[in-house]
């Protein structure tokens, strides 16, 4: 569905590739994640898998990148906007603030869109039961917690069906109620729903529970794709700057000891 | 026309309701400060600056339209004019390389300031009365006390108060545009690189007239 | 201030003014400008207040929000016109002596004038504020061919202040609570003032290229034609009611232009 061939591209007056020949094929339907130190290229690969690099973002680039067959350069974001859709790590600046209420909020999309008042109603209402937000449909975007921001906004992209949702650290700037929260949405949408989901995320334990295919990135390079359990369990996570799930640390240290715990507070202590 | 447009791209329209937001949030706080100052045009003075007179002038003007619809400031539509004018200016100044150096933005404002003071004082004295409804009528009541007719006593009240607050506000928007990094300014677009900036990083780096980069250029332009 | 929305003063309520199309009212605070220009004295601006804006606060149950909000607005120019134009408007009434300076009745008279004029124009704006809410009014604009960019920055301008306001004020309480204020003169306030705001300044503008590309996400340039989730009630009558208020708004100018040219 998106398809990347020996792609690079380079942020203006700047030098360093931002992205260094990438290529990769994403089908339809998959739940990729995507991890990386910072600055390794996470959210630059977003933005270019959901045509911001090059329709939002000017600068250099080389090689192939296309949304179902046809060159990205050839679309423009108004005619993306209803096909793949782009949330964000800061959700304050996600609300676009142009409607009084959540509901409402959730509605500007498709009116931006012109989608009939009848479907508009239907499809706010399935958004808002995914991500359960129900009780908020009427207090202002702004008066709510940022994990309960958050995901307005992811509801706020799914009312619009796309058909590729792209998140990039949609959970690093909350606490981890509101984590919690954004990943159980999640979860919902992968159980329910049929649409390709592309996640870039530090927090490895959720990628390893939801993902179908993990690729690795450093310095704008892929340096790793696989099944969560290949990629997220080899020692080259460690060198890249990934780290592992608190889960393999636990059994790596547990590995590295001399003795098996023989008392469950001797098993705590180890598996901390 | 052309450069019209170029200053209405999504990026700019985001920037100037942020400007907006940014005039309305220091206008009333610095108010309950009890200053001299109004600095309630920070932000119009920076969008200008960034994206250029006809940015500057949207901003400055509904701004005033905003403190008109939120109903705190509600006379503050018949001043729009003005305030466009004064973010149309920021931009020239932005443009001309201006607010470069700390020198030239504070003159940049005071000259800004005049022309404020000049084109405000007709407004206070013919719609409102030869008062703006403040503390600073008390300096109207003084230089109309002095002997001077009730415009120029507007415009002299004008000059007393104006050109300070816009050479504070344009220094500080000099400091600002200081700080912040010079990707985000060239973004923007109308402001001329620095002689620090315009070092030729990588410049010849890759040809020129890629198709893929001349298409990436059309599409911005039309966003 | 309990219903606040978005940092305006707006009162949400369900009374008839409320429901009435945003238009009207906009026509209405239209005649309230042309009333406040054209008509000739005092008596007439302030029945225009009394016998039209009074009754509809009201209806529309804002009467108390209504009259501190014209006090709040048009107070201080009651106050300065009455001084200024007291004292140096002219006239031959001498009602006191200030050192060398005569108060005349003309001028007080010729102040209020003034502040009458001020209080049915601010007045017609502050009602239709009170009782409008802002993406409505926005909504019925664009829907009769506003740009929808402009209602976008007006409603988000609006919308997202608080919060910078909201932040601005925290810093200068912490500044406060470390005893800056008390050492120190307005203007040092100020010189300390902003390189504190600063940082809030260049994140909020650093922060919008996210903020634009949300727009984008959620189709702000799509070619579509735009819907809306709401539906603005509108009525024959009020539709006639409108174009009345317009037409009364415009023979007032045309007549107080006349008669001023005769």
């Amino acid at each position: 569905m998106i398809r990347l061939k020996k792609f690079s591209y380079w942020y203006p007056a700047t030098e360093q590739h931002a992205l260094d020949r990438i290529t990769l094929d994403i089908p339809e339907g998959q739940f990729l994640g995507i991890v990386g130190a910072n600055g390794a290229g996470k959210s630059t690969l977003c933005y270019a898998l959901s045509g911001f690099v090059p329709h939002f973002y000017n600068g250099e680039l080389e090689g192939e990148l296309s949304f179902d067959n046809t060159p990205m350069a050839e679309l423009d974001l108004g005619k993306l906007a209803g096909q793949v859709g782009l949330v964000f790590q800061n959700p304050f600046n996600q609300i676009s603030g142009a409607r009084f209420t959540v509901r409402e909020e959730i509605a500007f999309g498709l009116e931006n869109l012109g989608v009939p008042r009848a479907e508009m109603r239907d499809r706010i209402e399935e958004a808002m039961e995914l991500v359960n937000i129900q009780e908020l449909a009427e207090r202002s975007p702004f008066s709510v917690s940022g994990g309960q921001q958050q995901r307005i906004a992811i509801a706020s992209i799914l009312a619009m069906q796309p058909r590729v949702l792209v998140l990039d650290e949609p959970t690093s700037q909350l606490d981890p109620d509101g984590t919690r929260d954004v990943f159980a949405a999640l979860s919902k949408l992968v159980s329910t729903r049929k649409i390709t989901v592309i996640i870039a995320e530090h927090k490895l334990e959720w990628l390893a529970t939801f993902c179908d295919r993990v690729i690795a990135l450093a310095n704008g390079r892929l340096r790793a794709e696989g099944s969560p359990q290949d990629v997220l369990s080899s020692e080259q996570m460690l060198r890249l700057g990934v780290g592992r799930t608190q889960y393999s640390e636990a059994a790596a240290r547990l590995l590295r000891s001399k003795q098996l715990p023989v008392t469950l507070e001797q098993a705590k202590k180890a598996l901390q | 026309m052309n450069s019209f447009r170029k200053e209405f791209t999504t990026l700019s329209i985001t920037l100037i309701a942020v400007g907006i937001a940014l005039n309305l949030a220091l206008g009333t706080v610095v108010l309950r400060l009890g200053l001299p100052l109004y600095l309630d045009s920070i932000g119009t003075v920076l969008v200008g600056a960034l994206v250029g007179p006809w940015a500057g002038a949207a901003t400055g003007f509904l701004s005033n339209l905003v403190w008109t619809l939120t109903g705190l400031y509600p006379q503050a539509f018949a001043w729009a004019g003005v305030a466009a004018i004064i973010g149309a200016l920021a931009g020239a100044f932005g443009r001309s390389g201006w607010l470069n150096s700390i020198g030239k933005a504070a003159l940049a404002g005071l000259i800004t300031g005049v022309v404020s003071a000049v084109l405000s004082a007709p407004i206070a004295t013919y719609v409102f009365g030869g008062v703006v409804g403040a503390g600073t009528d008390a300096l109207v009541a003084a230089f109309r006390a002095a002997g001077l007719d009730a415009l120029m006593s507007n415009v002299a009240q004008g000059t007393f108060s104006d050109p300070l607050d816009k050479l504070v506000t344009f220094v500080v928007v000099w400091s600002l545009l200081l700080a912040l990094p010079a990707r985000e300014k060239a973004r923007f677009g109308n402001l001329p690189a620095t002689s620090k900036e315009r070092a030729p990083r990588g410049a010849t780096r890759r040809p020129a007239g890629k198709t893929t980069q001349k298409t990436t250029k059309k599409t911005a332009r039309r966003r | 201030m309990p219903s606040m929305r978005g940092g305006t003063i707006y009162v949400e309520g369900r009374s008839g003014l409320h429901k009435l199309h945003p238009l009207t009212k906009l026509a209405l605070s239209g005649l309230c400008f042309a009333c406040a220009a054209a008509l000739p004295g005092l008596p007439w601006l302030l029945g225009m207040f009394v016998l039209v804006l009074m009754p509809l606060a009201i209806w529309g149950r804002i009467t108390r929000a209504f009259l501190k909000a014209c006090l709040l607005v048009v107070g201080p120019f009651l106050l300065s016109l009455a001084i200024i134009q007291g004292f140096f408007h002219g006239g031959d009434t001498v009602l006191f002596q200030l050192g060398r300076f005569t108060y005349t009745l003309e001028g007080l008279m010729a102040g209020l004038l003034f502040a009458a004029r001020l209080l049915v124009a601010l007045g017609g704006t502050l009602l239709l504020m009170q009782s409008t809410d802002q993406a409505q009014l926005m909504q019925a604009l664009t829907e009769r061919g506003f740009p929808a960019r402009i209602a976008y920055v007006v409603l988000t301008a609006i919308q997202i202040f608080p919060s910078f306001q909201d932040r601005a004020q925290v810093i200068m309480d912490a500044q406060q609570a470390r005893g800056l204020e008390l050492q120190t003169g307005a203007l040092n306030r100020a010189r300390l003032l902003l390189p504190m705001v600063g940082p809030l300044i260049l994140g909020s503008v650093m922060d919008v290229s996210e903020r634009a590309m949300a727009l984008e996400a959620r189709g702000f340039s799509s070619p579509a034609q735009k819907t809306s989730l709401h539906s603005l009630a509108d009525s024959a009558s009020q539709r006639t009611l409108r174009w009345l208020l317009v037409a009364a708004a415009l023979g007032l100018l045309a007549w107080r232009v006349g008669s001023a040219l005769a």
